[in-house]
């Protein structure tokens, strides 16, 4: 339990921040001396930050089970030709710039949530993707040799055997792919997206550093906190599967 | 040669499908009357008529026989097909401009359409599949890039495609485009020429003292995990405060906003793949050969100069390829702090609702982390030794 600590506690430093933020102006007339609004008031923080979490978590969500059964696919006799093909596509497409895909969604699909969730599953199911096919092809074939000596169906094999095997290095891609996609999501606010980038990209244009700084302080926030709790699953994952070989 | 080369091949059939049925549902190109109205479309069959349609119908279908068909040396027969196809590409977009174009406007122009990206796409995944069935060396495969590319050059070149919209913003720009490759250029290789040095020195602080490390890596990871727009955000204040109080600074060009948050955003950003990739290479050089080195009476440093760090270099480098991807990346993000590069023209064409200056902006950015990809990782390649 008490792995979960810092994640709470960073959690709930988000959240707090998001709430008082409006309260703290006099703060804020430290670096904006001018005329001009202290708080960004166009929506609220905390707006901002469900719709952030919510952009990112969508599209993790998607960008998983496509790259996962996509991994799979391709590592079962019925689609192994296409492993070549796909494992490349994985590491060239890693080599796009995530912005130039969020950039290169609009002409495709014009502005709003719709092109940057779009872009976000694209660009981050790559790291999910090479990882569910490192983590699938690392495996011993001695294992899966005698999982199916012990007279166990490909889909027991698969389920039972395989995906927990690989479940570490597809964890760690999947909290690669949910880091940049924090990143690229705040930038979606540049096509019309409702992200905690917001207050950072109206600040940039009115030059008004105080709204840059409240955008940018809630982003590095939910970036950090996030990532905490991605530490706290690993370890749990990890403690979870000595104790079993433990038991065993 | 491998042993798949006599089978059918599924993968090349799949992929000519998706194309043809992409070109045939989705617009392949589009006539606007000027640049920011939306145009109207044309698919496949309106914009290049019969000859086009059929041209690449059949290039399609005879592709799928050639996958399917075990023939002799098809997977070269099929390569040199999908080159030449790939670059002579941009010539559908030409017949396109001179059927459809109206002749009486000076401000009409085309835009290129999603079933032409999509054909380009599915042409260049059969192409990469074909060569990895050839097991091409990387010299065949470099010299089908450069093919492709130099056809897309001359068509572009070329009289009839002046009106495609996105050599029209290119014209119109072509100083600013070229000023904004040379900030791109040097902001991304100066960020990782200094966090090269600085990744040096810090892994060899924690090659030296075991204690550094955990601090040292948890601190780069720290910046890592910060995303850029964030840390381009927090860097303004502080830089600003530094610039109003120092004026020296101010005449310097270091300000909230511009060159120099970004360049350090950068550096930041650069440092956790340098830093790992260093330290790791420096400890995996194996000891009997650092130990056979000390043997033959090398002084510690020459172990270090003429041992240690030659076999160091293929893992160093690969750090070097990762960051300079990332900061090819992170400088278009540095365009919204005033950094300029490519990204000023991605976030100016959003701005305007101008798709085509987005992707002037959005391409080169592509293309270069691409060519930064190819040749460094050439020469990481030519490092290893054999």
């Amino acid at each position: 339990m008490r792995l979960w600590l810092t994640p709470v506690i960073w959690i709930a430093f988000l959240c707090a921040l998001a709430a008082l933020l409006p309260t703290m102006a006099p703060l804020f007339s430290w670096v904006e001396s001018g005329t001009g609004n202290l708080i960004y008031t166009r929506d609220s923080f905390y707006t901002l930050l469900q719709s952030h979490i919510w952009l990112v978590l969508a599209s993790a969500t998607m960008g998983t089970l496509v790259a996962v059964s996509a991994g799979i696919f391709v590592t079962r006799p019925a689609g192994r030709d296409f492993m070549p093909l796909v494992s490349q596509m994985a590491s060239i497409g890693q080599t796009v710039p995530p912005v130039a895909v969020l950039a290169l969604a609009v002409p495709a699909m014009g502005f709003g949530e719709k092109p940057t969730l779009f872009a976000l599953v694209l660009y981050g199911l790559l790291p999910i993707l090479r990882n569910t096919l490192a983590g699938l092809g690392g495996i011993n074939p001695a294992v899966l040799d005698s999982a199916k000596g012990m007279g166990m169906s490909s889909v027991q094999v698969l389920f039972k055997v395989e995906l927990p095997l690989a479940g570490r290095v597809i964890l760690a891609g999947i909290r690669t792919s949910v880091t940049i996609n924090i990143a690229t999501a705040a930038i979606g606010s540049t096509i019309g997206a409702r992200t905690l980038g917001d207050p950072v990209i109206a600040g940039l244009v009115n030059g008004n550093t105080a709204y840059v700084l409240q955008g940018a302080i809630l982003i590095g926030l939910l970036a950090l906190a996030t990532d905490s709790v991605f530490e706290a699953i690993e370890r749990t994952w990890a403690s979870a599967f000595s104790a079993r070989t433990h038991k065993a | 040669m491998s042993s798949s080369t006599g089978l059918p091949n599924r993968v090349i059939p799949v992929l000519a499908l998706a194309a043809f049925v992409s070109v045939w549902l989705l617009n392949l190109g589009v006539v606007q009357p000027n640049r920011i109205v939306a145009g109207t479309g044309y698919g496949l069959f309106g914009a290049t008529g019969w000859l086009g349609a059929g041209i690449v119908s059949s290039l399609l279908c005879v592709v799928v026989v050639l996958a399917a068909k075990p023939i002799r040396n098809r997977f070269w027969v099929l390569a040199l097909l999908l080159t030449a196809a790939l670059m002579s590409l941009p010539l559908l977009l030409e017949v396109f401009a001179l059927r459809k174009l109206p002749a009486d406007s000076a401000y009409a122009r085309i835009g290129i359409g999603a079933g032409f990206w999509c054909l380009a796409f599915f042409l260049a995944l059969m192409l990469l599949e074909t060569l990895s069935q050839l097991k091409a060396s990387r010299r065949l495969q470099l010299s089908v890039v450069l093919l492709v590319a130099a056809g897309w050059w001359l068509c572009a070149a070329r009289e009839g495609l002046s009106s495609l919209s996105l050599i029209r913003e290119y014209a119109n720009r072509a100083d600013q485009f070229s000023q904004a490759l040379t900030v791109h250029l040097s902001l991304s290789i100066g960020a990782v020429a200094i966090s090269a040095v600085l990744a040096f020195g810090l892994a060899l602080a924690m090659v030296r003292r075991e204690r550094l490390r955990r601090p040292l890596l948890g601190l780069v990871s720290f910046m890592q995990t910060i995303p850029s727009l964030a840390l381009f955000g927090l860097l303004i204040a502080p830089l600003g405060a530094l610039s109003a109080a120092f004026p020296a600074l101010q005449a310097l060009g270091i300000r909230g906003i511009g060159w120099a948050p970004a360049l350090l955003a950068l550096i930041a950003y650069s440092l956790l793949p340098m830093v790992r990739n260093t330290y790791v290479a420096l400890m995996e050089v194996p000891e009997p050969v650092v130990d056979a080195g000390r043997g033959m009476g090398m002084s510690e440093r020459q172990v270090f100069l003429q041992v240690k760090l030659p076999l160091a270099l293929p893992v160093i480098m690969e750090g070097v390829r990762i960051t300079t991807i990332q900061a090819i990346g992170l400088t278009a993000v540095a365009a919204l702090i005033g950094a300029g590069g490519f990204g000023t023209f991605i976030f100016q064409g959003l701005g305007q609702a101008a798709m085509d200056l987005v992707l002037l902006g959005a391409l080169p950015t592509v293309f270069l982390a691409l060519a930064a990809d190819a040749i460094l990782s050439a020469l990481k390649f030519q490092e290893t030794p054999s």
